[in-house]
C-alpha cells in the first residue's frame, strides 16, 4: 500500500507533465483503437460479403479442383455427405454447386458467363442469393411451366428452364424478365450443351459478385451438361456455419471425419486465397502504422518516465539510504507507469468508442468505390470488439512498461550515494 | 574534563570489545585514478561504543562525510572493512545492506532529505511500514516522537509546508522511529539558526542519554563539539586525534 500511496503521489506532484503523458498515450490509445476498428470492421464486411453471399466458411470439392477446375472433378455421393453434414450443430446450411463456364447469347449478343446449378432451397439457406434479386423472383422450380410471377400469374408455359441472370450479364445482354436466354457449354459426355432458358430474376447489382452468373437449377443443370445418370454429383459443396472463426477448425475435422481422400475441405482462407493473402498482407501494412504510433507515444513515455525519475534521482537515493530496497524502488517507478498507462487507455476508450460505435454503424463513404476480388466497396465500416479495444490496451501498457524498465532498473541499482549527491 | 586517547593505527591494535558497535579497519577511499587519484580517506581505524556521542570534526574537505558514508554502508571503500554490530557490511548485498540500514542506522542528512510527496507524519511512519511493524503500534511511535521533537499539530504538513528547523526535526523522529542502535548525522545543523540548532541538538543529546543510542556527527558546529562525548579529528582524509570528554 505504501508503494501504491508513493506512485499515486508522484504521478500527481506534476500534474501538467502527467496530464501531457496521459493525453499523449491515450490519443496513442485513441489512433490504435481507430486504426484496428477501421481494418477489422473492413475486412470482417469483406469476410461476410464473401462468405454469405457466396463461398460459405467452408467448401468441399473433388481433390485439386480449386487449383485447376474441371468439369469431370465431381464430389460422389453429394447427398450422404449433406445429410453427414447437416447433424452438425454447427453447421447452419449446405448448398451444393455444379458449375460450368459456358457462352450466354441473348438479344444478338454473347457474353462469357459462369452458369452455376443450385439447389434453390439449401442455397437459400446457406447464403443470400434470394435477397440479392433485384428483379423478377428466386428460382422455386425447376421447369419455367411451374412459375408463377409476382402478381401470382403464370409467366411462361413453354418448358424452358428458369434461369437467374447475374446484373452486368443481363445488361451486356439487354435482357430482362421472360427473354430467352441460350447458353453454350461443354456437356460431361464430350458434346456440345446447349439449351435455351427463360430469365425470372436479374441478380444483385454492378458490384454484385455475381453480376457475370448465371443460375438454373440443379436438376437444369444436370440435364444441361447430360449429367441426368449422376444425381449425387456435384462440384461443390459450400458449408455456412453460425461462427465463422470456426472454419479452419470445422474444416480439418470434416476432412478426418470424411474419410476421403479424393475430397478436400478448405476453409474460405483457401478458397479465397487471394484475397486472404492481400488481406493478410494490407493487415501488416497496418501493424507498420500502428508500431510507428507506439513508437512515437513509447518516445513521449520514456522521456516522461526518464525526466521524472531524473529529477527524482536525490530521493531515490533517500528511500535507498533509509531502507528502502532496489526492488522496491523498481516496483515503485514500474507502478506509476502502469497506472499512467491504465488511466490513459481508459481515456483513449472514452474517445475511442463513441467514434468506433459511429463507424461501425455509419461507416465512412468512399469518394471512389474500390473492387477488392471481385466485390465492390463503397462504405468503410468500422468494428467494435473486444480485440479491438484489448490490443491497443496491451500494447500501450506493455509499451509503457517496456519504456519504463530501464529507467526503473537504473533507479533501482543506483548507489544511494550518488544518489544523494545529484543535484 | 578532556581525555587524550591514543588514535587507533595498525589493523592488529584493532580489539573491539562486547560493546563496541561500530568498527573501521583500514578503512580507505580514493576516488579518480593516476594523477587524479584523491585519496580522501587513508587507513582509518575507529572504534565507537554503543551510547556514544561522537562528533568527526575537520575542515572542509577533510573526509568526515566520507567516513559517515562508508559507515552508514552508502559508500563502498577502496579497501579496509567497516563492521556494524560486528557484522561486516561491506560483504552484504544491495537487498542485505538496505535491510540493515532500515533497522540498525538512522540517517540525518544536512539537507533534511525528506521525502516531498509524504506529510511530516507519513515521512516519520515510512520506515516502519517497510518493516512492518503494527497499525496501532506506528501510530503510538509516531506521536510519542512527534512530541519529543515539538512536531505536535503539524503531521499533516508536506515538507514544503515546514520550516527548516521543523523538516530537520522530521528528520530526527524519522531517523529514531525504528529504534536503530546507530545515528549518523551528516552536519545536521548546517542550515538551522544557531537556536533551533542548540535546541535540536540538546533534544538528540537527551535521547542519546534516555535511550542509549549511538550518535556519530560530521559537522562544523561548535555546539555539537561542546555536547559530543567524544570528538575525532580528520585532516587531509587522516585521523589526527582522537579524544574522549568525561
Amino acid at each position: 500500500m505504501l508503494i501504491v500511496k508513493l506512485a499515486f503521489r508522484n504521478i500527481l506532484r506534476n500534474c501538467r507533465r502527467s496530464l501531457l503523458t496521459l493525453l499523449s498515450m491515450g490519443g496513442g490509445f485513441f489512433l490504435l483503437c481507430l486504426t484496428l476498428s477501421m481494418s477489422e470492421g473492413s475486412y470482417s464486411n469483406i469476410i461476410n460479403i464473401f462468405t454469405q453471399d457466396h463461398t460459405g466458411h467452408v467448401q468441399i470439392h473433388k481433390e485439386n479442383y480449386l487449383e485447376r477446375p474441371s468439369l469431370y472433378k465431381t464430389i460422389n455421393h453429394a447427398d450422404e455427405i449433406i445429410t453427414q453434414l447437416e447433424q452438425q450443430p454447427l453447421v447452419l446450411g449446405v448448398a451444393p454447386r455444379i458449375y460450368s463456364p459456358s457462352l450466354a447469347y441473348g438479344k444478338n449478343k454473347t457474353f462469357p458467363a459462369q452458369v452455376i446449378g443450385i439447389d434453390p432451397d439449401r442455397e437459400a439457406k446457406t447464403t443470400r442469393l434470394e435477397n440479392k434479386i433485384s428483379e423478377g423472383h428466386f428460382l422455386t422450380s425447376e421447369v419455367i411451366n411451374q412459375v408463377t410471377n409476382l402478381d401470382g400469374n403464370q409467366i411462361s408455359t413453354d418448358g424452358y428452364f428458369p434461369a437467374m441472370v447475374g446484373f452486368t450479364l443481363a445488361k451486356n445482354l439487354q435482357l430482362t424478365i421472360g427473354d430467352e436466354l441460350v447458353l453454350i457449354s461443354q456437356g460431361i459426355d464430350g458434346s456440345i450443351a446447349n439449351d435455351i432458358f427463360e430469365v425470372v430474376a436479374i441478380v444483385g447489382d454492378v458490384g454484385s459478385y455475381e453480376r457475370m452468373n448465371v443460375y438454373i437449377h440443379l436438376s437444369a443443370m444436370r440435364e444441361f451438361l447430360s449429367m441426368q445418370g449422376d444425381t449425387s454429383k456435384v462440384h461443390e459443396l459450400a458449408i455456412i456455419l453460425s461462427s465463422q472463426s470456426e472454419a479452419r477448425k470445422f474444416a480439418v475435422n470434416t476432412q478426418l471425419a470424411l474419410k476421403n481422400k479424393s475430397l478436400s475441405v478448405d476453409p474460405w482462407q483457401v478458397v479465397e486465397s487471394s484475397f486472404y493473402k492481400s488481406m493478410q498482407a494490407d493487415k501488416k501494412g497496418s501493424y507498420v502504422s500502428m508500431g510507428i504510433i507506439i513508437f512515437i507515444v513509447s518516445i513521449g513515455v520514456l522521456n516522461t518516465i526518464l525526466m521524472g525519475t531524473l529529477e527524482r534521482t536525490r530521493e531515490f537515493g533517500v528511500l535507498k539510504a533509509i531502507g528502502t530496497r532496489p526492488v522496491a524502488v523498481f516496483t515503485l517507478i514500474m507502478l506509476e507507469s502502469f497506472v499512467l498507462a491504465i488511466i490513459s487507455c481508459l481515456i483513449g476508450l472514452a474517445l475511442a468508442l463513441p467514434v468506433c460505435f459511429w463507424l461501425a454503424g455509419v461507416g465512412i463513404s468512399m469518394p471512389e468505390p474500390i473492387d477488392m476480388g471481385g466485390i465492390i466497396f463503397d462504405t468503410m465500416l468500422g468494428e467494435v470488439s473486444w480485440f479491438v479495444v484489448l490490443l491497443p490496451s496491451i500494447v500501450v501498457i506493455s509499451s509503457t512498461l517496456i519504456v519504463s524498465f530501464i529507467p526503473a532498473i537504473r533507479a533501482a541499482k543506483i548507489s544511494p550515494l550518488k544518489a544523494l549527491q545529484a543535484v | 574534563m578532556i581525555t587524550q586517547v591514543d588514535i587507533v593505527g595498525a589493523p592488529n591494535k584493532v580489539i573491539a570489545s562486547q560493546n563496541t558497535i561500530i568498527e573501521t579497519t583500514h578503512l580507505c577511499r580514493e576516488f579518480g585514478q593516476g594523477d587524479t587519484l584523491v585519496k580522501a580517506l587513508t587507513d582509518a581505524n575507529i572504534i565507537i561504543e554503543r551510547g556514544e556521542f561522537t562528533a568527526i570534526i575537520g575542515p572542509s574537505g577533510s573526509g568526515k562525510s566520507t567516513l559517515l558514508q562508508l559507515i552508514g554502508g552508502l559508500d563502498n571503500p577502496s579497501s579496509g572493512d567497516v563492521f556494524l554490530d560486528n557484522k561486516n557490511i561491506n560483504h552484504m548485498t544491495g537487498t542485505e545492506l538496505s535491510d540493515f540500514r532500515r533497522d540498525h542506522i538512522g540517517f540525518i542528512f544536512q539537507a533534511y532529505n525528506l521525502i516531498p510527496v509524504l506529510s511530516a507524519r507519513e515521512n516519520i511512519e515510512y520506515i516502519m511500514l517497510l518493516q512492518g511493524v503494527p497499525a496501532a503500534e506506528r501510530n503510538k511511535r509516531v506521536d510519542r516522537l512527534m512530541h519529543a521533537v515539538g512536531l505536535e499539530g503539524l503531521g499533516d504538513r508536506r515538507p514544503a509546508e515546514l520550516s527548516g528547523g521543523q523538516q530537520q526535526r522530521v528528520a530526527v523522529a524519522r531517523a529514531m522511529v525504528s529504534k536503530p542502535s546507530i545515528i549518523l548525522a551528516d552536519e545536521p545543523t548546517a542550515n538551522l539558526d544557531s537556536k533551533t540548532g542548540a535546541d535540536l541538538l540538546d533534544m538528540m543529546k537527551e535521547l542519546n542519554e534516555k535511550q542509549n543510542m549511538t550518535f556519530v556527527f560530521s559537522t562544523h558546529d561548535p555546539k555539537i563539539m561542546e555536547r559530543a562525548k567524544r570528538i575525532i579529528r580528520l585532516v587531509d582524509g587522516c585521523i589526527v586525534d582522537d579524544e574522549r570528554r568525561s
